[in-house]
């Protein structure tokens, strides 16, 4: 065997391989889609384990502060649900509740990695596709819209977190009925920006924004925050800033939503686009 | 006349290239010397400064060869790392304390081409594994690793001499 190397020069030639090796993979990934797309997946792959794992102790230590959320949430949910049968037994006395099919689908999911610091924030989520989990799900809270899945691998979902300035939401303003893409304003994790609103909808400080139900992610309604200053935008839109409901700086659990009528949607509005061709 | 290792090793840089460009046998087999030659490099030559030739080696042959930029250079660099620990497994101490090369006349053929066949294993599996980047199905890995392991193997343990040769005058 050559002669024991000082522990110095061992560190050295571990350093220098991880430098030179971490080049190599940057090669690849810059010149070669397939690659990159490859060392992506192992890299979300390896992220996913390693954090899933620190994340179920954290998680363990949580419990209780969690289930006390759950049970308030609960009993919020009974509370309403009670309101609601009272309201519809008053109208019609032969009513009856029922659960009626919406086109969506709900899975339940815990996040085991988020990031808040840069300004293209993303998630992992403990379920994939074996959950049936796929692309371009939406992910809310209790307390509003958390982010889009973008990809999915066997056992974790890989998330565009709201946090994200590349992702915008649709969002109606409660009283006024205006629409407008909802998104993050890159500075507080619990603030948004709703664009592009015209100027003749008034609003009042206050107002709770909800999703709109135009896209085929979110089912309507889902409360976001609530409106608050507004500043005009070349003369012609107000930009409102918008107190979030839920301060993604403090998430665990979600759910993820799947459009089980999404491809129909699509088809849709792909026939509609070919016959506005056709009359082009 | 006398050669010189550097030369040597780079007309053989420049014989990978052609091999590359050249000469598609099958998609389930590709030849290469490189870790061979990364091995032959001199006991003298430190392990950092095995892994800088070892990476220069790669992207020289990715630069002027079709294929993914870097690729040769991510399976060559893990061959530098383990050469001298592999060097002092199979051959002992002997080729650091004479600072000599390693050759099949003082070492035998079957220690070099078991040295050779590792480091040719290691390349191969990173390169392969790399280049189909989960497109491949498993049987066409293993394979093509087998294929390209006894062609490489072959060429490498008959050009391992020129390389390898003894400094005595």
């Amino acid at each position: 065997m050559p002669k024991e190397r000082p522990l110095a020069s061992r560190i050295i030639n571990l350093a220098v391989f991880i430098l030179l090796e971490t080049a190599s993979l940057l090669m690849l990934s810059h010149n070669s889609t397939l690659q990159r797309l490859w060392i992506a997946r192992l890299s979300h792959g390896f992220m996913a384990k390693t954090w899933g794992a620190t994340q179920s102790v954290r998680n363990y230590f949580g419990l209780k502060s969690q289930n006390d959320e759950l049970a308030l949430e609960n009993e919020r949910l009974r509370e309403t649900l009670r309101a609601y049968e009272l309201a519809a037994k008053e109208s019609d006395p032969a009513f009856m509740p029922s659960v009626k099919e919406n086109g969506f689908r709900y899975i339940p999911a815990t996040i085991i990695k988020s990031g808040t610091s840069s300004q293209h924030n993303y998630l992992i989520l403990d379920k994939g596709s074996e959950d049936g989990v796929v692309a371009n799900s939406g992910i809310v809270s209790s307390k509003g819209v958390i982010g889009i899945v973008d990809a999915v691998s066997k056992h974790y979902s890989y998330a565009i977190s709201f946090l994200n300035k590349e992702l915008n939401i649709s969002a109606r303003i409660d009283t006024s009925g205006a629409v407008g893409p909802l998104a993050w304003d890159g500075l507080r994790t619990d603030e948004g920006v709703l664009r592009e609103i015209p100027l003749q909808f008034k609003y009042n400080i206050g107002d709770t924004v909800y999703t709109s139900g135009y896209s085929a992610i979110f089912p309507p309604d889902i409360p976001l925050g609530v409106a608050g200053e507004a500043k005009v935008i070349n003369g012609a839109t107000n930009e409102i800033r918008v107190k979030l409901f839920q301060d993604h700086s403090a998430l665990k659990y979600v759910t993820i939503i799947e459009n089980t009528r999404i491809r129909e949607i699509e088809e849709i509005s792909k026939s509609d686009n070919i016959s506005g061709e056709d009359k082009e | 006349m006398r050669r010189t290792f550097a030369l040597t090793y780079i007309l053989m840089v420049v014989a990978q290239m052609l091999l590359t460009n050249y000469f598609h046998f099958s998609p389930l087999c590709m030849a290469t010397i490189l870790p061979m030659m990364v091995l032959c490099i001199p006991t003298k030559v430190e392990t950092l400064w095995a892994m800088v030739i070892a990476f220069a080696t790669g992207l020289a042959v990715d630069l002027f060869v079709e294929g993914a930029l870097g690729l040769n250079a991510l399976a060559l660099v893990p061959v530098a790392f383990i050469r001298k620990g592999l060097i002092g497994m199979i051959f002992g101490t002997e080729p650091f304390e004479h600072k000599e090369n390693i050759s099949t006349r003082k070492y035998g053929f079957a220690r070099v081409s078991f040295a050779i066949i590792l480091v040719t294993l290691l390349f191969l599996a990173i390169y392969i594994v790399a280049d189909c980047a989960g497109t491949r199905p498993a049987w066409f890995v293993g394979a093509k690793l087998g294929i390209s392991l006894a062609v490489s193997y072959l060429m490498s343990a008959v050009l391992v001499n020129l390389l390898s040769y003894d400094d005595r005058r």
